[in-house]
């Protein structure tokens, strides 16, 4: 596995996580009666501030957990660490974010969708956020599908 | 998606050049090993520059390195 790959994976990991989290919550507040215009931007807010500190984060300790594994594997101690973007990984980018702008695109129509069902507002923009978080993690599994098969 | 139409004999190739590695082909030629074994695998097609420094690099016509074949659609 390629460092641009490792780093795929840990952004999907960290996505699904951070989905998890934020559908926990929504549910969590459903049940509660805490479905409010307050909770509901503060978890918004509290939810991409995660997902930027998170990625960052998890993007430094997997340079560093990529390079302890190359010193652990060639016992040199200063490992040479591909995280050059060829022109391969850069390909293999643009098409990943091209399946996240569609699938972004598909979730912020079906989100408004929810006002043809006389849905409150607070509805759609809960749905914002999870069908953002969505098309990341869709665009992640895209990308590793594409270095795992080629195109 | 998958195997493309384009095939190389790259992996031949290092090894009649006092069997390269792919990792000295990747250094020189300025892209990742990963990327050496997706082309030798025919899952990824190179660059028109690409396919040119790796022809160069090798001392032969890009025809030597690379072979294009037709699909029955015609694409």
């Amino acid at each position: 596995m390629s460092f641009q790959q490792r780093n795929i994976t840990v952004s999907l990991v960290t996505f699904i996580l951070i989905l998890g989290l934020y559908m926990t919550r929504v549910f969590q507040l459903l049940q509660s009666d805490g479905f409010t215009p307050t909770n509901i931007f503060r978890l918004w807010g509290i939810t991409i501030i995660l997902s930027i500190v998170a990625t960052i984060i998890l993007t430094i300790l997997a340079h560093i957990g990529s390079a302890v594994f190359q010193v652990i594997k060639t016992g040199d101690e200063n490992p040479k660490i591909e995280d050059i973007q060829d022109e391969r990984d850069k390909l293999i980018d643009l098409r990943g974010t091209r399946v996240t702008y569609v699938a972004s695109s598909l979730g912020v129509l079906a989100a408004m969708l929810t006002f043809v069902f006389g849905q409150p507002p607070l509805v759609m923009f809960s749905l914002l956020v999870f069908f953002g978080l969505l098309a990341q993690i869709i665009g992640d599994i895209s990308r590793l599908m594409l270095y795992r098969r080629g195109f | 998606m998958g195997k493309s139409s384009i095939s190389n004999n790259i992996r031949k190739l290092r090894f009649f050049h006092n069997e390269m590695t792919q990792q000295q082909l990747a250094e020189k030629v300025g892209v990742t090993r990963q990327t050496i074994i997706a082309m030798e695998q025919d899952k990824y097609s190179p660059s028109l520059e690409l396919a040119f420094r790796i022809a160069r690099i090798f001392n032969v016509p890009l025809e030597e390195v690379f072979s294009y074949e037709a699909k029955e659609d015609g694409k």
